[in-house]
């Protein structure tokens, strides 16, 4: 039964991570209704929600990378693996991610337990100074433009980035959905434009998927996915995308293939620190894990074991899919249309903005939009758009926060 | 030449687009619900409501956690420690927030530990009536 249920959440979450837009929080109540209603018991209704999780996580990668439409786990791997795509190269874009997911499960299982308690003794060291860190970790990313030129143009694009982030997080504005127009705007929609405005061709891909980096790099960004994964479970202040952005920075990952295994690593880490979450501090840290305390309360050791169990089988059965999927997909892009396709895509990512965030949304992706496009004609890399959320942590984090709410009146 | 007339019209897309998005925020004012009236869905809208302080905690890192309660149904408001900070600055102590006072709260609707919250974001948030 339980396979059974594995396998009904593997296929709600490669709906999830295909469908623009769709994020498992946006169907959780629909899934805990349908649970209810087929007298699914807690450990089954946790058991679909885990399986969904997971697979939504190795998936989306396939939107991200073939149509420009990720999630806020997955924005950053549009450019690296469009890159890649462009190259004829998607489904080793797609096989890297998959690498990232797999090894950086088994990394992160075997890692959570031996160093969960040193993490909790660094974050608390830590917290009082975890502005500076991150300011820090700004100013590294913004000096890696090694031109004056272009660091100027990056801390623009920094702080119109951090001022939109600051609005819409503090302001009245409905925080449901809202990350979705900010994070579309700056890193899916301006690489769909730009495909359609260069009539941009899918070239005749490689199948065989052959990793053109060494052992050494694929070990290393696995390790350094994992790492971070767990950090950025720990450490409030620090997402997913900001993450990933500082260890490529620090760790000098300049090759897409590089990023793509770290970024995949870090997603599946945080997913699984986010559950394990419940079990080493009772702290839910994700959508899904809210819903699972709601259903179990505190969870136990065996239950914890049940979930991983849960989390292993499906990771495998994604990972093929996702595999499958990467090869699939890719056939139908070079004989149809790509213009039409991204067209389509941008309508429908439109449409989907503004049923989930009304006309607000509409104006928020199109400001996230013009800042995304402003870094391909500065010339300065994309990941200055994390700004958005790195702004409002550092005033969090300082204690400043109100003194610019009230600096900007909102 | 074409480059940097797309360069510019961007920038100027940034720049109008964000003004509207302040202007529009500006104009927004939260949605008024009674605390009975406050469930599940509504985690991640911005929310006003008022009720009456039933218990007050202080926590050790400055943190207040008040209960309000409106007819049978209560409701948390947590108030960390950087906006008590700012409250206390602002010339209301925590004497402001005795239980029985009547308190009217702006903020974001969410869940901790299975429990749903209003966590106020800025000084303006918290009115004592």
């Amino acid at each position: 039964m339980m396979i059974l249920i594995c396998l009904a959440g593997i296929l709600i979450g490669a709906f999830c991570g295909l469908v623009p837009g769709m994020h498992i929080n946006t169907l959780l109540p629909l899934m805990i209704f349908l649970g209810n209603s087929l007298k699914l018991s807690s450990y089954e209704l946790c058991v679909l929600l885990v399986s969904t999780a997971v697979t939504e996580i190795f998936v989306n990668f396939i939107s991200s990378i073939f149509i420009g439409a990720p999630e806020e786990g997955t924005s950053l791997s549009v450019l690296p693996g469009h890159r890649l795509l462009l190259e004829g190269r998607g489904y080793e874009a797609i096989k890297l991610t998959v690498i990232g997911g797999v090894f950086g499960l088994i990394l992160t299982l075997s890692l959570i337990f031996s160093i969960s308690q040193a993490f909790k003794v660094l974050y608390k060291a830590s917290r009082p100074f975890i502005h500076l860190v991150i300011v820090f970790f700004v100013i590294f990313m913004l000096a890696s433009e090694r031109n004056v030129r272009k660091i100027l143009a990056a801390t623009l694009i920094f702080f119109l980035s951090g001022l939109l982030g600051l609005i819409c997080l503090y302001s009245s504005i409905n925080q449901q959905n809202i990350l979705f127009p900010i994070l579309t705007g700056f890193f899916g929609l301006p690489t769909l434009l730009i495909s359609v405005s260069e009539c941009v061709r899918i070239p005749p891909q490689d199948y065989k998927g052959e990793i053109k980096i060494s052992k050494k790099e694929i070990i290393k960004s696995i390790f350094l996915g994992s790492i971070s994964g767990l950090i950025v479970g720990f450490l409030p202040a620090i997402g997913i995308s900001e993450a990933a952005t500082f260890v490529s920075l620090l760790s000098g990952l300049k090759d897409a293939r590089n990023f793509l295994i770290t970024i995949s690593g870090i997603n599946i880490g945080n997913e699984v620190f986010s559950l394990m979450s419940l079990f080493l501090v009772g702290n839910p840290r994700s959508g899904v894990s809210v819903a699972i305390q709601r259903i179990l309360g505190r969870i136990s050791l065996t239950e914890t074991f049940l979930l991983i169990g849960a989390i292993c089988f499906s990771s495998g059965i994604a990972a093929l899919l996702t595999l499958f999927l990467g090869k699939k997909i890719p056939k139908y892009l070079e004989r149809i249309n790509y213009k039409l396709l991204c067209s389509l895509t941008i309508i429908f990512i439109i449409l989907a903005i503004f049923l989930l965030t009304g006309p607000l949304g509409l104006l928020i992706v199109f400001t996230s939009t013009s800042i995304g496009l402003l870094c391909n004609y500065l010339k300065v890399k994309r990941s200055h758009c994390m700004g958005c959320l790195i702004l409002p942590s550092i005033l969090f984090f300082s204690g400043l926060v109100q003194e610019a709410i009230i600096f900007l009146k909102i | 030449m074409e480059e940097k007339f797309i360069l510019i019209a961007c920038f100027l897309c940034s720049i109008s687009g964000l003004t509207l998005i302040y202007f529009s925020s500006k104009a927004l004012s939260p949605e008024k619900v009674s605390i009975p009236e406050i469930n599940f869905e509504m985690v991640g809208r911005v929310v006003t409501t008022e009720g009456k302080i039933v218990n007050v905690r202080f926590h050790e890192a400055g943190h207040m956690f008040l209960t309000l309660q409106d007819g049978k149904t209560r409701i948390q408001i947590p108030i960390f420690s950087n906006l008590m900070e700012k409250l206390e600055n602002f010339g209301l102590s925590r004497e402001d927030f005795r239980e029985g006072r009547r308190i009217e709260v702006t903020g974001l609707v969410e869940e901790y530990d299975g429990q749903l919250q209003i966590v106020p974001r800025k000084l303006s948030d918290i009115r004592v009536k």
